[in-house]
């Protein structure tokens, strides 16, 4: 395939905002965990906060925009801003938003006014934001960008769906840029039914590499990137050699012996058997989900991770590093590397894998 | 609280204008336009608002037109209704 290059980046998530606050977290291998109301308690979530959208948009034009959108809208501003002086055709730049639940918050609200007040008394508003594409309007309509545009949702698949889409515009000459997002939010109805789900295990401290008890921990927040088809000059963070979904009943991912994984592992037992049958024997792995928690997208963190690791040439050491439940190899301290993959096992057997080169 | 001061109130926490406050809304000023700033989706969104928060419905286009200028315009209309 042709390499998709990573030439600018849009974060924020538990560990903060921008590329920056996400390196600070990397080297710290910690970020802070919130503590958010739910019903009568407090419950752990890496929450994301948006005031810096105040930068690039002011109160009146963010009215209308509920916490999935501005999510999305931060990160696609930080992309676009972090690719600095290229010229970008905005016409031929195309957006692709990727997301797991979509506009949670807005969508439960909207359901709840529905049966507090009725159906006469749905607000409009709420309706047009609880629409998958919400978010792309709104990037779209704030940042100028009138190429085309697409949502995909597919659960802990959408950013490598995403990805495929985004190489077949670029590959087609449709556009010459994408600028690639994913997104997911909290809400309470998600705490609620993680309750549910996980009850008494619930804890605010995530041991992902720990592949049979639940450690996983609730994030959000937004992951964006802008692409490019490879080209001669150098691409700022990086390039996207490979993107490969596929299901474990019928094949196997391809994975390059001795190149380091960046695991999507979140502390789920349900796939982290998978994780532990799957992987090859003598892997170097890293895990970075206890930066950002545990959400459908948050592999678009691990491909953030990838490029921040190529730009610089060193792994990160991994958030987790191991101890007595993980016996492979795990990368705990600082190394040089020039191509690494990011793998993820969904729960029904699911795999998403990217490999990234570094330039030259 | 009166009907005009409770329409200022809603009108700021349904369509969050969050830049302003109630005592910068003039009873006389223009929703739509120049005035407050508010456009076409706003009135949709107003419409709901009337009934959700004062039980008056605003039928069509032709009963809300007049009724929609300002706070003072729509606070008699809702006051009329409401008798």
């Amino acid at each position: 395939m042709t390499g998709l290059q990573i030439n600018g980046l849009g974060l924020v998530g538990g560990f903060g905002c921008g590329a920056e606050d996400l390196q600070v977290a990397l080297e710290k291998r910690e970020a802070p965990v919130s503590r958010v109301n739910l019903r009568d308690h407090l419950f752990p979530l890496f929450q994301a906060d948006t005031a810096a959208l105040g930068n690039y948009l002011n109160k009146r034009a963010l009215r209308r925009i509920d916490h999935f959108s501005r999510l999305a809208l931060l990160g696609a501003f930080q992309a676009l801003e972090d690719v600095g002086p290229l010229e970008l055709n905005r016409e031929r730049l195309g957006v692709i938003i990727g997301s797991g639940f979509g506009a949670l918050k807005t969508t439960f609200g909207f359901l709840d006014s529905i049966i507090a007040d009725g159906d006469a008394c749905a607000s409009p508003t709420a309706f047009s934001n609880s629409v998958h594409n919400a978010a792309a309007a709104h990037i779209s309509m704030q940042l100028k960008l009138t190429g085309p545009s697409l949502t995909v949702s597919q659960f802990d698949q959408s950013l490598v769906s995403g990805l495929l889409s985004a190489r077949q515009w670029l590959a087609e000459g449709r556009v010459e840029a994408v600028l690639l997002g994913v997104v997911d939010e909290y809400c309470q109805v998600l705490g609620y039914c993680w309750e549910r789900y996980f009850g008494e295990q619930i804890s605010s401290k995530m041991r992902p590499l720990d592949f049979d008890h639940f450690s996983a921990v609730p994030g959000e927040g937004a992951a964006f990137f802008l692409l490019q088809a490879e080209a001669d000059c150098a691409a700022k963070y990086g390039i996207i050699d490979s993107v490969v979904m596929g299901q474990l009943w019928g094949s196997r991912p391809t994975l390059i012996p001795g190149q380091p994984l960046v695991l999507g592992c979140e502390g789920h037992p349900l796939n982290g058997g998978i994780y532990r049958q799957q992987l090859p024997e003598n892997a170097s792995v890293a895990c970075y989900t206890p930066l950002y928690g545990a959400a459908p997208v948050t592999q678009g963190f691990d491909l953030a991770v990838a490029a921040l690791t190529l730009k610089r040439g060193e792994m990160f050491p991994s958030a987790d590093s191991g101890g007595d439940y993980y016996s492979g190899s795990v990368v705990t301290e600082a190394r040089k590397v020039n191509r690494l993959t990011c793998l993820r096992y969904g729960f029904g057997g699911e795999y998403a894998v990217i490999q990234l080169k570094g330039n030259g | 609280m009166d009907i005009k001061t409770k329409l200022k109130q809603v009108l700021i926490e349904e369509l969050n204008l969050e830049d302003i406050t109630i005592e910068e809304i003039g009873d006389d000023e223009a929703l739509f336009g120049e005035g407050l700033g508010l456009d076409s989706l706003d009135a949709v969104e107003l419409v709901v608002v009337v009934q959700k928060h004062f039980g008056v419905e605003i039928k069509d286009m032709e009963e809300g037109r007049p009724a929609l200028q300002s706070i003072n315009s729509l606070a008699a209309f809702i006051e009329e209704k409401q008798k």
